[in-house]
């Protein structure tokens, strides 16, 4: 009996424990919660590199928009190819400047955002942290030119974007912001984290993709010129020479070299974007997971018969008058152009043409033969090619192209000189119009010959439906911006005002 | 008057020796009105007479033996013969039916003053369903429940919806079972354990567990002992099933003639040159079912009670073998429970005091362990009916040339049962459908479960009526598989080249406590019942699982972990541990009541849970109801005898639903956020936050009416429900829709709503025609559902696909969910009309789709609802008697305006077998105004998901119906047995459907009801079976 009465009186013990409202309160067993999370160096680099994690995501995402690519075929010398017209709408579209609120790449909107909002992350829980101050400066200064680098893609493709600095709330809705505004807020952020002094001017070994002060100077003298801020103009000539001057970065002679798996990271390489074909683990389920990149393949040789490449899907097909503009002697024209008859008479090998078909491919990008070695997923998304973003060559014809636009002293001649002689090629005067041709024949197929027609005002003279094999509509003003994607027009309440594309 | 019976019986005294004697006289009610129609018998005997219209009877009888006077609503009275002739009788009203009284949450309250909507199933309902799960047996038992099984393999659970789908969410009410929830299935219980089930419906009856009943409550209550002899009773009884239908399909000669034209169909050459001399090929799912697949229950019970003690033992054990793959031990399902109830009353001084005066305690304990195999029951991709389905006639069941299959395949499946190598399908031509009976041939994964269900309270009555109760309930379960798999070849899709075995582990723990203070008592004419109480409970469990390969020897006795041989690499092992989910919880309800005429109740629970965030961490329910008995008015006093009584109640309230799921309120860090550094790269790990949190998410809620009135007539042996309820669920959880520039996926939200409203009745009828005792129940259930607003950014969403395309959808405006498609209207008959037409990729014999937006094209926007699976009335109704020894039940089952999307067939795969109605495809002009002309491809796309696939899916089905013999006691006492009965019984006898497929019950795969994918059908069970009670 006194037994039963004391299990009892146990029972109603437990009753009143139950009670407190921290018997409610219980704590994850397989995560950590945000709110415990960001409390040492460690965990903050680990939310770092989340903030690099999106840069993968634009080749493919659901939509191909390899960033390169995206724009250059909106110039001239880049067609879409593929199967046929309608293989990949968005990207005919983007091509034809028929794109449209429903068809237009936005996932590299989706993804520009993802990486502006994990930056932020990292810039918002920084101050709380107790760590190295300097350490804790570099991060903070890494996230702000990666945010800045995000809101770049976005300013360029879509001008009139919503901008913010600190993550949403509900009803997690924010103001469009004018395109240059945008560029001031951008530009501004920029500054801040150079003041700091904190980033090295390049990587260290074992730590290549991470943001550099080239990197950052690069970019900021990006959309100086983008945006034709003369303002501005002065201090990235500064800038430009700092690069230079610091020699850590030099031309590298064997210009295809630069290309192949080996000359990743080379001394000309300011900074690209890293893929890994070893371990890769990117699959069609899962396209964000860390590994390769489908490039590659998306604009490999279709049908390839061979030794040399991979089989690919005739995306990005380089056009015979970009082929042509080259001087016979210039090595930038084998050595980033695959001249396919050149080829299959040395090798033997054959193709299969598909739409847009010229029998010339981007010897830069396009996969090699096991590219993708070391893949533990899918086999065509994990080809190990880096996207170069920024060269050394873009530096000295930016030195060049500023000094001649009045920005400050200095020998324009002498960095065009350097060009021309790695392409081996004689030399030019340094004049604007010759100074922007030699960046077409330097950054074919490297997504800047779009933006260079937009910025210098020829676009509209350049890109004309005469000009071009298969469009038949022309360039305007008006196209410099896309449409805004329409489900983003629809979930904002009636905040954003569509683009006049 | 005893003077006289007095004398009478001195005065036959003398004629004691003489054999029988005629008696007669006046049977009355207690307020001295004849009664017509009483059954007056010589006990256990033939011999009978009813009372005439005046209330006399005259019967000559044996002297020594009894008379038993009988009558429907009046207690028995059974008066021995001693040799007077005038036996006049008064017989009381039986008033057991009207103090008939109804579990409620923590208590019981008499069925009169019941003002909320609860169904009541007693175990005499479930004894003529004779089910092996309860959430089967509900089904037609009660109105307001429907019920659809997933599936008819053994052991297959059953989809449960109280009152409608509450939510896009989780809709599984909550069962609980003597008081203690249960989670995790609830077949471990035996139903011939069970006392009685009561669903809660309404809010009312349902707030008093709050948080957890926005979806209806099923209290489950076990038995007891009762007062007298010990009890002891054995049950066994043995079934065979079979297959109630087979599904239509082509024979070989049909499928070589249609092969031939979907040849032609692409401009190539035919295949079969006389298709004729084929005859009727394979029968595939003659090969595949297990006819007369055996089922066995066996069931012992003791129980007894006394003053002090009153116990229940019960032990079961029950088997049933599947009809599709029982034979090869691949759906299969086994179960043993052992229960012991029992209560011990350690101290009644109510008689001496009325302080501290009562102290009762209890126990009970169930555990339950069940094996079970299982096959795919409902997908087109490989499951072994689909396969039977898909496999051609054309095809032979074993290879014809063994040697050199086994030459050029040498793990080729053999038969078992004969060792022959069964057909391969060279190529991929099906697909990964196989030869379905090698595929039944590879050993199945075993799942096993043991689960303990303990309960323990003691019982204080404090001071007068005033008691405290304290209760301590667990539920631990242990539950995995194991599984292994040789090396086999069964098709160039479908292959393993090594063998693997694997097996995980579960367990889980629940406890709750519960202590309630109570109170009731009647002053005069007030009654009131007042309780408050306290709960908490905790639920924490854990999962370990491994897998390795290359075992050293493929043999079944060995296929475990360690006789493995795989080398680190290929062994895996992984596993989790549940965060723990926590519930604390204060209630009170308040019942009073004036005469029994006027009748309200107020309930109120305040809920708290682990999955509510900071924010919104307490959810509080309250609920009202009213009751009128208007029979107990004084100006219905002189009301008909045949008007026994009337109620009419209504109620409201609120309920909630905690099933949100953990952390919502905050984020959880997600890795795998990486990115390479270095030449070559190096994956450097990263971290971020898992979405955007919603610190204010809280509860999905329901608020419900419910009107209803309670009618019987003929001293209650008629009586008559009818009720209608209407209920709103708000705060659905679903992603809210926000821009992709915030840069983080959605959050969830509380932004749903569902409404959902019926109507309900209920009926029941025990007559008596002489010594024929009658039973008639019916009900039915009248349900309208409409998802409001589904809270995301378009208001809609597509749910369960297909090859053909989406097959469902919920959207703003319609029944949740919906199935979604094009209309069609008929055939292009000849090239005119598909002129007229405004399909350009049409030929003759194609589909006409339906142009619902009226734009001049047909694309996707043309789709609109086609059909539900839903269904819109669901019904039952058993007929029973009773005569002599001799029993029986019939029991009726149905559903009505509900469809079936009967999707089967792959269009994807070209030579697989066909439906029989294929045959009435179109061949020429006017042949055929449904089924197009038969193609593999058809530029028109004919076969997309469109109401071609639906069809009607109700159907009335004759559950149950048993015959049972008891033989008569005078006979069986002789070997101390009190009561043996046989019985023959049938299960799903007859269905009467329009549906072409296996059984238009189907829950299973997927979101949706009523999606047939190769469903395994329901089977048509025999049964022998035998009651002994000693």
């Amino acid at each position: 009996m006194k037994k039963i009465i004391l299990i009892l009186s146990t029972i109603f013990a437990l009753g009143l424990y139950s009670c407190s409202d921290s018997f409610l309160v219980v704590e994850s067993k397989s995560s950590i919660l945000e709110s415990n999370y960001y409390n040492s160096a460690e965990r903050l680099y680990s939310g770092l590199v989340a903030a690099y994690d999106p840069l993968q995501w634009f080749d493919y995402f659901y939509q191909y928009n390899s960033l390169n690519m995206v724009s250059d075929i909106m110039a001239d010398d880049i067609y879409t190819g593929g199967a046929n017209e309608g293989d990949q709408p968005i990207l005919v579209k983007a091509h034809f400047y028929t794109a449209t609120p429903t068809d237009v790449p936005n996932m590299i909107w989706t993804t520009a955002y993802s990486g502006v909002n994990r930056s932020n992350i990292v810039i918002a829980k920084a101050p709380e942290i107790e760590m190295d101050q300097a350490l804790k400066n570099l991060y903070v200064a890494e996230a702000k030119i990666l945010k800045a680098y995000y809101y770049n893609i976005l300013w360029k493709f879509w001008g009139n974007i919503p901008y913010y600095d600190e993550n949403l709330s509900f009803p997690y809705i924010c103001d469009q912001m004018k395109a240059d505004e945008v560029y001031q807020n951008v530009i501004t952020l920029v500054e801040e984290a150079l003041t700091a002094n904190v980033l090295p001017m390049k990587a260290r070994a074992g730590e290549e993709g991470r943001i550099t002060r080239a990197m950052a100077y690069m970019l900021y003298t990006e959309m100086v010129l983008y945006q034709n801020d003369e303002s501005r103009f002065g201090k990235a000539l500064q800038y430009m020479k700092e690069i230079i001057d610091s020699n850590e970065y030099s031309l590298v002679n064997d210009f295809k070299n630069i290309w192949e798996e080996a000359g990743e990271w080379g001394s000309e390489s300011i900074w690209e974007i890293n893929y890994i074909s070893e371990g890769g683990v990117r699959d069609w389920g899962n396209p964000i997971a860390t590994g390769g990149s489908v490039y590659p393949v998306l604009i490999g040789i279709p049908g390839y018969v061979g030794n040399a490449f991979c089989d690919g899907w005739g995306f990005s097909p380089v056009a015979e008058s970009a082929y042509a503009m080259y001087d016979e002697s210039d090595i930038r024209r084998d050595g980033g152009i695959l001249n396919f008859a050149k080829h299959a008479d040395q090798t033997g090998a054959s193709y299969t043409a598909r739409w847009q078909d010229t029998g010339y491919f981007l010897l830069k990008y396009i996969g090699r033969k096991n590219g993708n070695h070391g893949y533990t997923a899918d086999p065509n998304l994990n080809y190990g090619n880096n996207q170069r973003i920024y060269r050394y060559a873009e530096t000295l014809l930016n030195a060049a192209e500023l000094i001649v636009r009045g920005a400050g002293s200095g020998d324009a001649q002498m960095y065009l000189n350097a060009i021309r002689t790695r392409a081996q090629v004689p030399s030019v005067s340094a004049t604007l119009d010759n100074i922007l041709e030699e960046r077409r024949l330097e950054f074919l197929g490297e997504g800047k010959r779009y933006w260079d027609l937009v910025r210098s005002g020829k676009a509209e003279s350049v890109l004309t439906a005469t000009n071009h094999l298969y469009r038949t509509e022309n360039w305007t003003p008006q196209k410099k911006y896309w449409p805004i994607p329409q489900s983003e027009i629809d979930k904002s309440a009636g905040t954003l005002t569509q683009n006049p594309y | 008057m005893k003077k006289l019976l007095t004398l009478l019986f001195l005065g036959l005294s003398c004629s004691l020796f003489a054999q029988t004697v005629k008696v007669s006289g006046t049977v009355t009610g207690s307020d001295g009105t004849s009664l017509p129609g009483v059954y007056v018998m010589e006990e256990n005997t033939t011999n009978a007479v009813s009372t005439g219209i005046d209330g006399t009877y005259l019967l000559e009888v044996s002297v020594g033996s009894n008379l038993v006077f009988s009558y429907i609503g009046y207690k028995t009275q059974i008066i021995p013969v001693t040799g007077a002739a005038v036996i006049h009788v008064i017989l009381e009203e039986d008033s057991e039916l009207l103090e008939e009284v109804v579990v409620v949450g923590y208590g019981t309250q008499k069925k009169s003053v019941v003002t909320a909507a609860i169904a009541k199933v007693t175990s005499d309902d479930l004894k003529n369903v004779a089910p092996v799960r309860i959430d089967n047996a509900l089904k037609g038992l009660t109105s307001g429940v429907t019920v659809t099984s997933n599936s008819g393999q053994p052991g297959e659970s059953a989809r449960i919806r109280v009152r409608g789908v509450g939510t896009i969410n989780n809709s599984e009410p909550l069962y609980i079972v003597d008081g203690m929830p249960i989670g995790g299935g609830i077949d471990y219980l035996n139903p011939s354990d069970i006392h009685s089930i009561e669903v809660l419906k309404d809010a009312a009856s349902g707030a008093v567990y709050g948080a957890r009943a926005a979806n209806g409550v099923i209290l489950v209550t076990t038995k007891s002992g009762q007062k007298g002899a010990v009890r002891v009773s054995y049950d066994f009884t043995y079934g065979f099933q079979n297959p109630w239908k087979e599904y239509d399909v082509l024979n070989a000669t049909e499928y070589a003639i249609l092969m031939n034209e979907g040849h032609l169909s692409q401009g190539k050459a035919p295949v079969y040159s006389d298709p004729y001399s084929l005859g009727e090929g394979t029968d595939w799912q003659k090969e595949i079912f297990n006819y007369n697949a055996a089922q066995i229950n066996h069931q012992l019970t003791i129980s007894g009670a006394s003053d002090k003690v009153n116990y229940y033992i019960s032990s079961g054990y029950y088997k049933q073998d599947g009809i599709v793959g029982g034979n090869f031990n691949r759906s299969n399902y086994e179960r043993l429970t052992i229960r012991t109830n029992t209560t011990y009353n350690l101290m009644d001084h109510s008689t001496k005091r009325n302080f501290l005066h009562k102290f009762t305690m209890g126990l009970n304990v169930a555990y339950s362990r069940s094996t079970s195999f299982g096959i795919t029951t409902n997908s087109e991709f490989g499951g072994p009916l689909g396969s039977a389905l898909g496999m051609a006639p054309t095809l032979k069941v074993y290879a014809d040339d063994p040697e050199a299959l086994l030459a050029e395949h040498p793990t080729a499946v053999k038969d078992p049962r004969n060792g022959k190598p069964f057909s391969i399908v060279e190529g991929s031509i099906y697909n990964e459908m196989v030869n379905p009976l090698a595929s039944l041939s590879l050993p199945g994964t075993k799942g096993n479960s043991d689960k303990f269900v303990s309960n323990f309270w003691g019982e204080l009555s404090i001071w007068d009526n005033l008691k405290f109760r304290s209760s301590l309930g667990i539920d631990l379960a242990f539950w995995g598989n194991d599984g292994w798999s040789p090396a086999y070849f069964l098709s160039t899709k479908n292959f393993r080249e090594y063998s693997e075995v694997w097996s995980s582990m579960n367990r889980s723990l629940v406890w709750q406590v519960e202590n309630v203070l109570s109170y009731e008592k009647q002053f005069g004419s007030h009654f009131i019942q007042a309780l408050v109480g306290q709960s908490a409970q905790s639920n924490m469990g854990q999962n370990l699982r491994g897998g390795n390969r290359y075992l050293q020897e493929e043999d079944p006795y060995k296929a475990n972990l360690g006789f493995a041989t795989g080398t680190q690499e290929y062994q895996t092992a992984g596993g989790y541990v549940y965060t723990p989910h926590r519930l604390a919880s204060l209630f009170a309800r308040i019942s009073y009541n004036y005469a029994e005429r006027y009748m309200i109740q107020a309930t109120v629970r305040r809920d708290g849970s682990s999955n509510f965030g900071p924010n919104n961490l307490y959810a509080i329910f309250p609920s009202v109801s009213l009751g009128w008995n208007f029979t107990n008015e004084s100006f219905l006093r002189n009301r008909p005898d045949w008007f026994s009584s009337g109620k009419l109640r209504a109620s409201w309230g609120k309920n909630g639903n905690e099933s949100i799921g953990q952390f919502k309120y905050t984020t959880t860090m997600a890795s795998r956020n990486n990115y390479p550094f270095g030449n070559p790269g190096v994956v450097n790990i990263g971290a971020k936050p898992n979405g955007f949190a919603n610190a204010d998410i809280r509860w999905e809620e329901s608020t419900q009416t419910d009107v209803g009135l309670d009618l019987a007539f003929l001293r209650s042996a008629l009586t008559f429900s009818v009720d209608w309820y209407k209920k709103r669920t708000t705060g659905m959880l679903m992603n809210i829709p926000v821009p992709a520039y915030s840069g983080d996926s959605a959050p969830t939200g509380n932004v749903g709503i569902m409404d959902n409203s019926g109507w309900e009745f209920d009926f029941r009828y025990r007559f008596s025609l002489g010594n024929v005792h009658f039973n008639i129940g019916a009900n039915a259930t009248y349900l309208e559902n409409l998802l409001v607003e589904l809270g995301n950014e378009n208001g809609w969403q597509n749910y369960d696909s297909h090859k053909i395309g989406t097959l469902t959808r919920a959207q703003n405006g319609y029944p949740f969910p919906f199935f979604y498609g094009w209309k069609t209207d008929g055939l292009f008959q000849n090239w005119a009309e598909v002129e007229a037409g405004i399909q350009p990729n049409a030929q003759p014999g194609d589909v006409r789709f339906v142009d619902i937006d009226n734009n001049g094209v047909i694309n996707d926007d043309d789709r609109t609802m086609i059909g539900k699976g839903m269904p819109d009335w669901s019904f039952g109704f058993n007929l029973g008697f009773s005569w002599k020894g001799l029993d029986f039940n019939a029991f009726f089952q149905g559903v009505y305006g509900v469809d079936v999307y009967n999707v089967t067939r792959r269009t994807d795969l070209y030579y697989i077998n066909l439906p029989s109605y294929m045959m009435n495809r179109w061949t020429g002009e006017n042949s055929s105004n449904k089924i197009p002309r038969f193609s593999f491809e058809s530029a028109n796309e004919n076969w997309r998901a469109s109401d071609l696939w639906v069809e009607d899916g109700s159907y009335l089905r004759l559950k149950n119906i048993q015959l049972g013999y008891t033989l008569p006691t005078h006979l069986t006492r002789k070997i101390f047995i009190s009561s043996l009965r046989f019985y023959v019984a049938g299960e799903n006898i007859l269905t009467f459907t329009n549906y072409s497929g296996f059984d238009p019950e189907i829950a299973s795969g997927g979101t949706s009801l009523g999606i047939d994918r190769g469903v395994y059908p329901q089977s048509k069970i025999y049964t022998l079976g035998i009651n002994l009670t000693f």
